[in-house]
């Protein structure tokens, strides 16, 4: 009687340690097992949301933020922004080259970007590419957040609306540095708020912080440059994460710098499979 | 010429009194700006070490502009509070980002 009992207990505590698991280290699952864990996540958390529909962030999971985003995208703000991006692609440096020579003459690039540059031992974004351009040919940069640089953006991504994310993280120690660095930054809290990323994007997707429904973190980075009607404009996605840690007072890295060039490498990742759907309109 | 004297007199003690007051303000003004400035230091140097592990919190840079100025106005005390608050956010910007480093997926995610 006693042995079966002792039994019993045994196995009620390995059962509770098997069922309850830990938090873990950034490093305890490589990429594609946490691609699994988050799509898993996710599915379970929004049943019958199919994959594509997360690329229509806070929309795919509220019908009354659906009902809106549908009325606004009839005559969709950044319609005319698009054009004038498409004005600046083709609008000749001050040596007669444009956008094209640098990026094989197609403006559909979404798909590329961001990836590992093992030369660089760095994340490069489209957004450094398209400054990179600029300064090979002699013009100066554009900023990182807003404006100019948005246009363009919003051209290129239209053109490449259709695309699937696939970011590739090699099996590189340096790489998946890179990669488990924007990993943490997503995962750990920061601020007065003592808020992580996750916990809104991840932990209490769906739910309101006041008026505003929380989107989840799954296909977060299809759709930029976003109209976002707070700015009344189109922006990035590194000004979208400046405005998310100021929210919890934390103070904002640089856009474009390494820590949110890492993040966006991990949150593009999460995303693999999800089609480009930019420029887009978010509340 | 009798009601004179102890009006003389009473200005004269006055007056010491006064010089005395106004000696103790100065020394108590100068000790405060000296603690103030111990303070503001320490935070601007805590404020670097946050900052160096990717810690720093939103506000501090806005408190300790407004400690400069409530200070340059001579009013301590308002400055002294700025630079505390901004040396206890730069030190907990600290301890949580040591604490956050190199965290993964949490257990809600693997339930």
């Amino acid at each position: 009687m006693k042995k079966s009992i002792l039994a019993v207990a045994t196995l009620c505590v390995l059962g509770t340690s098997v069922a309850m698991a830990k938090n873990q280290m950034a490093t305890d699952t490589t990429p594609a097992e946490d691609l699994k864990i988050y799509r898993a996540y996710f599915m379970k958390k929004f049943p019958g949301v199919p994959l594509q529909e997360f690329a229509n962030g806070v929309n795919a999971v509220s019908e009354v933020n659906r009902e809106n985003w549908e009325a606004i995208e009839e005559f969709p703000p950044y319609e005319p922004m698009i054009d004038e991006g498409e004005v600046i692609w083709n609008t000749p440096f001050k040596n007669g080259k444009t956008f094209a020579s640098c990026f094989n003459n197609n403006p559909a690039q979404r798909k590329n970007y961001p990836y590992w540059d093992k030369s660089k031992k760095a994340v490069v974004t489209l957004e450094q590419a398209v400054n990179a351009c600029l300064t090979k040919n002699g013009e100066k940069p554009m900023k990182y957040k807003k404006g100019k640089i948005t246009r363009l953006l919003a051209y290129m991504g239209y053109q490449s609306r259709g695309q699937k994310t696939n970011v590739v993280v090699p099996n590189d120690p340096d790489a998946l540095k890179a990669y488990y660095d924007g990993k943490t930054f997503f995962f750990a809290r920061r601020g007065q708020l003592n808020f992580s990323c996750a916990q809104c994007h991840v932990e209490s997707a769906g739910q309101r912080v006041r008026s505003n429904v929380l989107s989840p973190a799954l296909g977060h980075t299809t759709g930029w440059p976003v109209y976002r009607s707070k700015w009344g404009d189109l922006g990035t996605l590194h000004r979208r994460f400046g405005g998310c840690n100021k929210q919890v007072r934390a103070k904002p890295f640089k856009a474009q710098g390494k820590e949110y060039r890492n993040l966006e490498y991990f949150l593009t990742h999460m995303s693999n499979g999800i089609e480009y759907n930019g420029p887009s309109t978010r509340q | 010429m009798k009601r004179i004297i102890p009006v003389a007199a009473l200005a004269l003690l006055g007056a010491v009194a006064l010089s005395g007051c106004s000696s103790d303000a100065v020394k108590s003004d100068t000790a405060a700006k000296s603690s103030y400035e111990k303070t503001l230091a320490e935070a601007k140097a805590e404020r670097k070490k946050a900052a160096a592990v990717g810690g720093e919190w939103r506000d501090i840079g806005k408190f300790l502009k407004a400690a400069d100025k409530a200070a340059a106005k001579g009013d301590y005390d308002t400055a002294m509070k700025l630079a505390k608050k901004a040396l206890f956010q730069a030190k907990m910007g600290q301890i949580q980002a040591k604490e956050q480093a190199g965290v993964g997926n949490p257990a809600y995610l693997l339930n």
